[in-house]
């Protein structure tokens, strides 16, 4: 078996620091769209806060229905007089000042429960997604002057609290090349349309890379350094989130790791044979089907060498073609009628009566072929 | 022929991924396949419209056609083709190489063929660096027409012709002429 892949460790300028490690084996987990995108979709109606009209609202008034025999609508009307409001329809949500239809209640089922197991996957299948490149192109992230992915950053460069500061961050990500990235969260920054702008989402904007770090190694002063830069955001490796490592249930967020934390992974996620350290009951799941280039498994060695040679041959009648007039097609007339070469070389067609009786076969090679036994 | 009959299990199939494919070039296929069946619906290039029956469009640098179809999709493969116009003239060609798929930095090559040469020797370039050198053969007639439509595209506009007057307008010039 090959040797396992490795990534490379970068310095602080973005070059290589010489040091590699194995691709943890979290990045082989199955890449499952559809198990992100339900998972997410639970996920993310878990952060809500109840809301609902007044429980009184539309029924503040002692309306009472007329009845029939008055050649007005049975709904409920408000009584008294001396106001215009006297006499109006009242409660019913077609109402002017009524109650609205089936009013919003604070006990709607808010919070969406998501099997563990099912979580878990999710968030595998989403770091795993995190290292194609290709899939970070499609969401969207500018990773083309990115020196590798996954993008991998040496502890070092973060020990002793050296990227506490804004500057320093800014820095770290433009040497790494992921000032693009940046730039294009700056300049995606809109004011959000609706009422969204009243209630504490005015803007809105792209998101930006997600730096993991280790805690225990790291610090947690990065976290100040990159929390004022547009789109960051920050998690540590024991903590990582599917609503960030896959925002909006769409694959692929671009992930800048420290070596201590890319290390951590192996511990945190096992492998598909050996249980996780820190998760209980958790094995990696493997793809079903390892080989999933059909084309590559026909014309595998292993597979040609005991399959049967294919039947038929190359003249064999194709089926379903378009039938040729012989009378228009040379080769088809052919075909059905070896005579027609002779008969069209020799112009016998144009010689006429005068051109005299053919002659014999007798004797001739047509002769011995056709009286062969 | 009975030993000729022999099932292809799923146990044959892992086996063959195992020894007949390194684990590396294994994950790099099980996810090739995928790719586009993960982004084919949605991804960052794809621009889709209503109109024209919903067609679809797409907005890669490495899509020669702009259609989006698994066929011109650059974004990708480990190998594709992109050509774009040149800053001062011309075109610039890009092509993505295979050798690191990890390393997006060091992964397309740029040439940039100059406006001053003639556009028969720039297609010719096209033609020898990509699909004569070993990337998709099928990609050649686009990739040229591409450049071809990108050099068209910088020609100077020749001025309309001046615009023949016709009635009162055209006699009252030709008394003027006269004169």
């Amino acid at each position: 078996m090959a040797s396992r892949p490795t990534v490379t460790i970068l310095k602080a300028d973005g070059s290589a620091s010489g040091a590699t490690h194995p691709l943890p084996k979290v990045f082989n987990s199955p890449i499952r769209p559809d198990i992100v995108q339900t998972v997410h979709t639970g996920v993310a109606k878990n952060k809500r806060q109840p809301y609902a009209v007044s429980e009184k609202a539309g029924h503040q008034t002692s309306a009472e229905s007329w009845g029939t025999g008055r050649a007005v609508a049975r709904i409920p009307r408000v009584s008294g007089g001396g106001t215009h409001r006297a006499g109006q329809a009242a409660f019913g949500n077609m109402c002017r000042s009524g109650r609205m239809f089936a009013p919003t209640k604070v006990w709607r089922k808010w919070h969406q429960k998501i099997n563990l197991g099912q979580k878990r996957f999710a968030t595998v299948s989403a770091l795993a997604a995190s290292s194609v490149p290709a899939l970070l192109l499609a969401r969207g992230h500018q990773v083309s002057t990115v020196p590798e992915v996954p993008l991998v950053i040496n502890s070092e460069v973060f020990s002793g609290a050296a990227i506490a500061k804004t500057s320093a961050a800014l820095g770290l990500l433009k040497s790494i090349g992921a000032s693009s990235d940046i730039d294009k969260v700056k300049k995606s920054r809109k004011l959000r349309a609706g009422k969204g702008k009243l209630r504490g989402r005015r803007h809105r904007q792209r998101r930006g890379p997600l730096v993991v770090y280790d805690p225990e190694v790291d610090g947690k002063e990065l976290n100040l350094a990159f929390r004022n830069i547009a789109g960051v955001e920050t998690s540590s490796v024991f903590a990582l989130n599917l609503l960030q490592l896959a925002p909006g249930g769409h694959l692929g967020r671009f992930i800048i790791w420290t070596s201590a934390a890319f290390k951590a992974l192996d511990i945190i996620y096992g492998s598909s044979t050996t249980p996780s350290a820190l998760k209980k009951d958790f094995l990696l799941p493997s793809p079903i089907v390892h080989q999933a280039d059909v084309g590559r498994l026909i014309n595998s060695s292993e597979i040609q060498n005991v399959i049967r040679a294919a039947k038929g041959f190359s003249k064999t009648k194709r089926a379903g073609v378009q039938k040729k007039n012989p009378l228009h097609n040379k080769q088809v007339l052919l075909r059905l009628n070896p005579y027609a070469a002779g008969y069209s070389k020799d112009k016998i067609g144009t010689k006429g009566l005068d051109a005299g009786k053919p002659e014999r076969a007798k004797g001739t090679q047509f002769a011995k072929v056709i009286k062969e036994d | 022929m009975a030993h000729h009959s022999t099932q292809v299990s799923s146990d044959l199939i892992w086996e063959i991924s195992r020894v007949a494919v390194g684990e590396k070039a294994r994950k790099r296929n099980y996810v090739h396949g995928l790719k586009f069946g993960i982004t084919g619906n949605q991804n960052s290039y794809l621009v889709k419209r209503a109109q024209s029956g919903g067609i679809q469009f797409s907005r890669d640098p490495l899509n020669l056609t702009n259609v989006h179809s698994r066929k011109n999709a650059g974004f990708v493969n480990d190998k594709a083709v992109g050509v774009a116009p040149a800053t001062d003239g011309g075109v610039t060609l890009i092509t993505k190489k295979a050798k690191h798929p990890q390393r997006p930095a060091s992964q397309s090559h740029t040439t940039t063929l100059s406006g001053k040469k003639s556009t028969r020797k720039t297609y010719k370039t096209i033609a020898s660096n990509t699909a004569k050198s070993g990337y998709r053969p099928d990609l050649r007639a686009s990739a040229i027409a591409r450049a071809s439509a990108i050099r068209k595209s910088q020609k100077e506009p020749k001025d309309l012709p001046e615009s023949k007057l016709r009635g009162a307008k055209a006699k009252k010039a030709a008394a003027e002429k006269e004169e």
